[in-house]
């Protein structure tokens, strides 16, 4: 009987902890900063939004890679 | 007529007055701004945005006239951009115009889709924008140019180190109070097991896992989300106080402590639930005053982000433009159409109009002529002007509104919290009875766990926890309960002196009146052949009186014959005067007609407007400004909970003497500017009142700042709003009964909870230091206690 119970216990910790990792890495990204933003991102999420988010990710990081090369390029 | 939704702003208005179109008469605009927006959304494919509002209202697009070449400038980019560690620029914005999410959606998405902007982020809770971008794809003033065409505004504000760590506090405290209540959530479900255990048997090896259990979540409760605490409770030490912070953390930590011990190998039960709840609890109440804190910051930069940078000064026939700090008295300002004017100063060369509101809360545009003063933080609506500086930026207008904000903001007086000085002796007190109990028990006992466990019960059944929350928990019902009824009380603290106020000051326009100009009564008869000119005169100029007498005449007559008058000219603070066909034509007031030797014996408590052709009055217009409904039914309520009422206005005595005997005011005060006005509310402080001050636009700002409460009705303008301290969003009168009637309960439910928690502790604790009560249920009956105190804040809106 304790055997399951530490079994459960064990498991139930771990993975609350876990979860709870989870949203303090998210909390320490400033992802709960907006409560009101938080609450209405998620209604804001369609299939078009994630796509166009996808190109804006893909865009961002060749003007990051341009930006480090010409940076890279410069005389010291 | 039907009234209709405009398609893209969904406010609602007459059929009549919309804007069709004859490709799709399913649309409908107010304005052109909508129906340009309307398009460039739609031929952009940004649509969705419209499914995307829901039920939500916009404003019509900001039209904004003046140049945004000014983001480019030098100066700017010292002050305000940032080089960001990837070689991009960045700057942080106050958006203007933001109503809903969708509007958060449309330009977040309209601003990522734009080629070389590499983050744009608006905060929804603050309306702050953070951009970064790349200067050698797209400049900044394309980036703002973007904003404004989708409707919207952006202002630059510098960061301030007080808003980088207010947000960072913000985002700590939250993260130690989820934890708290995480632990918290779980311990509770594992007490439901241990109690029903502990009432029908449960093995000691159970208890023993149950109690790991418990340990296990309470840790980093105690260490991790009480770490302020302990913090606290050190600093209050080091200044010789023993404070809340210093109870609660000694409180948790010997409970901890003694749980350890029954954990480790003790008899008895542990208690590592009641350290977590004492912690959990405290720490949401802190919270609350983290929040209002960074609200107080948001405000602050929201202000400063309405002050211009530059100006362009005229010196030799050079324009040249210069930071504010380097305006000096006598030089020659430039401002271009729609631009604020920076310093305050006399206009030269032709005249101009400017948009007031800001100052004078006076919705139309005035007119100014040479020599008239130009006040800094008014807008120029007219032609390009010039005018010369007679202050430097320190001493204008625009800089004594800020820094008068800027020190009410910061020194609102603290109202002296009960709760924390009660907690101060509270503290000491429960501390020394906690050592005596020790060391009776162990004196006459000899038994060191006994007296141990009977001194942490002193401590545990004497938890803050009642005494802590009686004030957060019934402010915060009290406050959403105010939200329920349209009312944003900024800070919980502003129930205590709203229920304590005494005084209220009124201002008469846009409060007690709608502020809206109409013509009631008119003496004498227009006749067909005078009313083409009359109709001309109303309409040459954008006065209130002009604006209400032709709207009469547009209702009243149809079709009205369009004729030119010649020499139109404005008579300041008098009329108009113009010619027709060689005769004479005035319109205005009476001084304007005895100065042309008219006689009027017209003696009104209204403002009036006279007629006269060829030197004999066709016609007088009596104007009113209605009575806000609920306006007279709050006089009454105000009388009736024996709360002084004082109207405050800039109006004539007449017009002011009308009004307050129409709603039933005995004591008012007329022809008060709106230093006369915030120097009364001195007065009235001075004389040991509380004062609520209501009032809208700006020009009740200082005012609204020195009273002990401000409020602003929901349309007056954003500083106004800024100011005040509780905002009233339906625009009703009604509401501030409301106010009274919450604050005024709320605060009578915190003393109730109080007196509870002190009660409660006076029975309890004798009780335990006689070694009666165990830990456990000392833990039990210090969560009933804080039961309490909640079950006895909800019955507050049960009003």
């Amino acid at each position: 009987m304790n055997s399951v119970l530490t079994l459960e216990l064990t498991v139930g910790i771990i993975v609350s902890f876990t979860l709870l990792g989870i949203f303090i890495w998210a909390a320490k990204g400033g992802q709960f900063d907006d409560s009101k933003k938080m609450m209405d991102g998620l209604l804001f999420d369609s299939q078009d939004d994630l796509q166009s988010a996808v190109d804006r990710e893909n865009r961002v990081k060749e003007l990051k890679e341009k930006k480090s090369k010409e940076q890279d390029s410069k005389p010291i | 007529m039907p009234i209709v939704k405009c398609t893209h702003c969904q406010l609602e208005f007459d059929e009549s007055v919309m804007i069709t179109e004859e490709s799709d008469p399913s649309l409908y605009f107010c304005c052109n701004g909508c129906q340009g927006v309307y398009h460039l959304l739609k031929d952009d494919g940004l649509d969705s945005f419209y499914d995307k509002m829901g039920n939500s209202k916009i404003a019509p697009p900001l039209a904004v006239d003046n140049d945004s070449s000014s983001f480019d400038m030098e100066s700017f980019r010292q002050r305000y951009i940032k080089t960001t560690s990837d070689g991009f620029s960045s700057v942080d914005l106050v958006m203007e115009g933001i109503h809903c999410a969708a509007c958060i959606w449309l330009n977040e998405k309209v601003l990522a889709d734009k080629e070389g902007i590499v983050e744009a982020s608006i905060n929804f809770t603050n309306n702050k924008a953070k951009i970064v971008w790349d200067e050698d794809t797209i400049a900044l003033s394309t980036i703002i140019d973007t904003i404004r065409s989708i409707g919207y505004n952006a202002y630059p504000y510098d960061r301030s180190q007080e808003d980088i760590k207010a947000t960072k506090n913000k985002r700590d405290y939250f993260i130690r109070m989820a934890i708290a209540i995480f632990a918290s959530m779980n311990i509770m479900m594992i007490d439901v097991a241990k109690y029903a255990g502990f009432f029908s048997g449960m093995k000691e090896e159970t208890l023993h896992l149950v109690h790991i259990a418990e340990f296990i979540f309470a840790t980093p409760v105690l260490f991790y989300s009480g770490w302020i605490f302990f913090r606290g409770a050190y600093y209050g030490l080091k200044n010789r106080i023993l404070n809340m912070d210093f109870l609660v953390s000694s409180g948790a930590t010997l409970t901890y402590t003694y749980s350890l011990y029954i954990l480790f190998g003790g008899k008895g039960h542990s208690y590592f639930d009641s350290v977590a709840m004492i912690i959990t609890f405290v720490l949401v109440g802190k919270y609350l005053e983290v929040i209002g804190k960074k609200n107080a910051v948001d405000t602050m930069d929201k202000i400063r982000s309405q002050v211009p940078l530059e100006a362009t000064i005229v010196e030799d026939g050079v324009k040249r433009v210069v930071p504010l700090d380097s305006i000096e008295v006598g030089n020659i300002i430039e401002v271009k159409t729609g631009e604020k004017a920076t310093v305050d100063g006399l206009l030269i060369g032709s005249s101009g109009t400017f948009d007031e509101s800001s100052l004078s809360g006076e919705s139309l545009p005035v007119e100014k002529k040479a020599g008239d003063t130009i006040y800094s933080g008014t807008i120029n609506t007219g032609k390009v002007i010039r005018y010369s500086a007679t202050k430097n930026y320190a001493n204008s207008t625009l800089n004594n509104i800020v820094t008068l904000l800027e020190d009410a903001l910061s020194s609102k007086p603290e109202i002296e919290d009960t709760t924390n000085e009660l907690s101060k002796y509270f503290s000491i007190t429960i501390l020394l009875l906690a050592i005596l109990t020790f060391v009776g028990w162990y004196w006459y006992g000899g038994d060191f766990e006994q007296a141990l466990i009977v001194s942490i019960s002193v401590i545990v059944i004497a938890c803050p926890c009642a005494l802590a929350l009686a004030t957060p928990i019934a402010s915060l019902i009290g406050i959403s309960w105010a939200a329920e009824k349209g009312l944003l009380f900024k800070e919980a603290k502003f129930i205590e002196t709203f229920s304590k106020a005494d005084t209220v000051v009124l201002d008469k326009t846009g409060t007690i009146t709608e502020g809206k100009l109409t013509v009631k009564d008119v003496r004498g008869e227009i006749l067909t052949e005078h009313l083409p000119i009359l109709y001309a005169l109303s309409d040459s100029s954008t006065h209130p009186v002009s604006l209400a007498v032709k709207n009469y005449l547009e209702n009243r007559f149809k079709d009205i014959e369009i004729v030119e008058l010649e020499n139109i000219e404005q008579i300041q603070g008098k009329g108009l005067k113009a010619n027709y066909n060689g005769k004479v034509v005035l319109g205005g007031n009476g001084k304007l007609l005895k100065e042309y030797n008219i006689d009027i014996n017209l003696d009104s408590d209204y403002t009036v407007y006279n007629f006269a052709l060829d030197g004999k009055i066709i016609a007088s217009f009596e104007l009113e400004d209605a009575i806000k409904e609920g306006a007279k039914e709050l006089i009454a309520y105000l009388n009736s909970i024996e709360v002084e009422v004082v109207m405050a206005t800039g109006d004539h005595e007449n017009v002011a003497r009308r009004v307050a005997k129409e709603v039933g005011i005995k004591n008012f005060k007329s022809s008060f500017s709106p230093i006369e006005k915030a120097d009364y509310i001195d007065t009235l402080k001075e004389q040991g009142k509380k004062v609520v001050m209501i009032g809208d636009g700006i020009n009740d700002a200082l005012a609204l700042s020195k009273a002990d409460i401000a409020i602003a009705m929901g349309s007056g303008a954003d500083v106004s709003l800024a100011v005040s301290d509780v905002v009233i969003l339906n625009n009703s009168l009604q509401a501030i009964e409301d106010s009274f009637m919450i604050s005024r309960r709320t605060f009578k439910f915190i003393k109730q909870n109080l007196a509870l928690s002190l009660i409660y502790n006076v029975i309890t604790i004798p009780i335990a230091m006689a070694g009666y009560v165990i830990p456990l249920m000392a833990a039990l009956s210090m969560s009933l206690s804080s039961l309490l105190v909640v079950g006895n804040s909800m019955r507050i809106k049960r009003g």
